[in-house]
């Protein structure tokens, strides 16, 4: 019995401040030594501007890893969610452009995503093929199919209104910022409290366990997805809504970003273990670095190696935990 | 954890090590061929036809001289602004030539299998030639060098084919043409003694690095006091060249005064960044790009010129040129062609035909371009 209870159950049972004092305080921990690091060698680091900027301009990212890192934690992964980014923001834009009402284009995304995710997590849960299959061919319909009706033009003289990601609330928090914040706590709060939240839990950890304590693992896996392209809906209107111009084409390697956040922030590849409130600060931290290489003159070539080696570290260092639990709970 | 604390360090380890590499003799993004930076006011000379004709032969053309022809437009594909644009220059020169019938067709997709269909089919149905934009250089070849084989006369323009599978290419811009429009936007709206960023796809990219080695050559030259302070890659990605050009104006502050976009995505970003940054008329952003991303900087005012090439111009050319190859007035060797209202186009890289200058999209014309 305690073998089945480890993977999931007892870290979601653990008291909160421990849970935190693992990857979350260890990203938190980062992300101010980097900042201060990089500040000592050029102090425009630290300046109110730039940090607002990193937070502003991937706040995407962390809103669509919160979706991502649910869907991890049932034990499956979605590899689509960059291409369906692209594709949501081309509908959301594409609306606005024709003239449709500005709350029509901010929810489309939304609704369109909660169906394209809906219907992956269930082939997922009642067709039985595995998530990385289902996604994987949803990743090429939806970048063929993208090309194919854009031609690859552009989508350009959006009206003012639509840009979400331009309004400040009281005049100074930056929208993204604001979402990104709200989102990660709510998604964070509803995790950890309420049933339905701890069941991903559970569906990741223990789907037979689940099943024997009333979970429905099916139901609960559908439910992510739903979930999942709810925050891909508005990670694209984020997306969308930042510039002037819509590209046409999805940005490449976006899942990849978003996959590494929930990743390097604690989510357990293996399913049962992770907090959004670690993929929000991995998100974080993974811009940080971005810019933070411009800043100390380092070449852009070693991103891609930085962010290779954080995931490394990371995963290494799960199934590192995780043998040292199993070990404990055999012993 | 420990790994975690290892990676950390590392990344500060490198960060120390790394700090000097910056100050290396090319700029960053540029490759190392060589350059030729043309000369620093506007006479931009002919460039000596070092290079012996290497285009094709149309195999026993039925002479048209100043009598009509038929001639098909086959662009990468239709629909789409830009192929509007060479579409509607190509028409207007068959106006102006009076002699000549065109019509443009093509894929609606940018797919080499379907232009080549197409191209099959008109030769099958039979035209005196061939307009086209390749959507592969060298899938197009062979479907190319049949039309020349069955008499017809092929010209291409915007997207090359090999050599050998068509006459004569209109190329709309070289690299040390682009180079210097976009040195000396930058040296008019930053002044001459700016210090500037630059926001480009990845250091390796050929045409970016191309370009870039031409404005440092061509800089050196001409404008021996602006100061390159950094190129940043941001791989054709919206959002990242967003972020990258909002971190360069941060890193630099009051020292950075202008902007350059490599790309058509980032030269619209780094003008939203600019403007986010509330830094117009402060850092001027000039770049290459498309009018239609750039519409709404332009008429701001945050941005002032836009350096492409005018398709309309282009597509013009491209049918001059055939019906100079048609009359017999453009042969190999040919030095240049007359193309009607641009005047005289020169010859260069053998058997390619240079538009000129590049086009500077400003608040007077942009409006007229939509792609």
């Amino acid at each position: 019995m305690s073998t089945i209870a480890l993977s999931g159950a007892s870290s979601a049972r653990a008291p909160f401040w421990r849970r935190l004092s693992s990857q979350e305080m260890l990203l938190a921990v980062a992300i101010v030594g980097l900042a201060l690091v990089v500040g000592l060698v050029n102090p425009r680091f630290l300046s109110a501007n730039n940090l607002a900027d990193i937070l502003l301009g991937n706040a995407y990212i962390a809103v669509a890893a919160i979706g991502m890192s649910m869907v991890i934690i049932t034990g499956n992964i979605d590899i689509s969610v960059g291409a369906l980014i692209g594709v949501l923001a081309t509908v959301s834009g594409s609306l606005a452009v024709a003239g449709a009402p500005i709350a029509v284009t901010w929810l489309a995304p939304l609704v369109f995503g909660m169906l394209v995710m809906g219907l992956q997590g269930a082939i997922v849960a009642y067709v039985g093929i595995p998530a990385i299959v289902v996604t994987l061919g949803m990743l090429s319909i939806l970048r063929g199919g993208l090309i194919s009706v854009t031609g690859g033009k552009w989508i350009t003289d959006l009206p003012d209104a639509f840009h979400l990601a331009d309004i400040e609330i009281f005049g100074f928090i930056p929208m993204p910022v604001a979402i990104m914040v709200v989102a990660t706590i709510l998604a964070a709060v509803w995790m950890r409290w309420w049933p339905l939240g701890r069941a991903i839990y559970a569906t990741g950890g223990n789907p037979e366990a689940a099943r024997l304590s009333g979970v429905s693992p099916r139901r609960t896996l559908v439910l992510v997805f739903v979930l999942h392209g709810f925050f891909a809906g508005v990670a694209a209107l984020l997306f969308a809504t930042q510039l002037r111009v819509i590209q046409s084409t999805t940005p490449s390697g976006l899942e990849f970003t978003i996959i590494t956040a929930s990743v390097v922030g604690g989510v357990s590849i293996l399913g049962g273990v992770g907090t959004v409130v670690g993929s929000t600060l991995a998100a974080i931290l993974i811009a940080e670095i971005t810019s933070a290489l411009v800043f100390i003159n380092i070449s852009p070539f070693w991103t891609h190696a930085l962010q290779g080696a954080l995931i490394l570290a990371t995963v290494i260092a799960d199934i590192e935990r995780r043998r040292r639990r199993l070990a404990g709970a055999i012993r | 954890m420990r790994s975690y604390l290892l990676t950390t360090a590392a990344a500060a380890a490198l960060a120390l090590a790394m700090n000097t590499g910056a100050s290396a003799a090319g700029w960053d993004g540029a490759d190392d061929l060589p350059t030729s930076p043309l000369a620093c006011d506007a006479s931009a000379p002919a460039a000596p036809a070092a290079k012996p004709y290497d285009g094709g032969k149309a195999v026993n053309a039925p002479d048209k001289a100043g009598k009509e022809i038929s001639v098909v437009d086959v662009p990468k594909l239709i629909g789409i602004g830009y192929f509007n644009a060479t579409s509607k220059g190509i028409a207007d020169a068959a106006k102006d030539l009076g002699n000549v019938k065109v019509k443009t067709d093509g894929p609606t997709e940018a797919k080499i299998d379907e232009q080549i269909k197409f191209i099959d089919n008109y030769i099958t149905s039979g035209v005196d030639g061939i307009l086209f934009a390749a959507n592969d250089p060298v899938a197009i070849a062979p479907v190319l060098k049949k039309a020349l084989s069955k008499g017809i006369h092929v010209v291409g323009y915007d997207a090359n084919s090999t050599p050998d599978a068509r006459e004569w290419f209109v190329n709309q811009a070289e690299f040390n043409g682009i180079a210097k429009a976009m040195m000396d936007s930058m040296a008019k709206e930053a002044g001459e003694d700016a210090a500037f960023g630059i926001v480009t796809s990845t250091f390796t990219t050929p045409n970016q690095a191309r370009w870039i080695a031409e404005m440092q050559a061509y800089g050196a030259k001409c404008h021996p006091k602006m100061k390159w302070l950094e190129t940043v890659e941001a791989q054709e990605d919206n959002v990242l060249s967003f972020n990258q050009a909002t971190t360069l104006l941060n890193k630099y502050g009051d020292k950075i005064k202008g902007l350059f976009g490599m790309t058509s995505v980032a030269t619209p970003a780094g003008a939203e960044a600019v403007t986010k940054a509330g830094l117009c008329g402060k850092v001027a952003e000039v770049g290459l790009a498309t009018p239609n991303a750039m519409k709404p900087y332009v008429h701001s005012g945050c941005v002032k010129s836009v350096v492409l090439w005018n398709p309309i111009d282009l597509g013009y050319a491209a049918m001059y040129v055939m019906r100079a190859v048609v009359d017999g007035k453009l042969k190999a060797g040919d030095a240049s062609v007359d193309a009607g209202k641009l005047g005289k186009l020169n010859v260069v890289n053998g058997s390619e035909i240079l538009l000129g200058a590049p086009y500077i999209y400003s608040k007077d014309n942009i409006d007229k371009f939509d792609f």
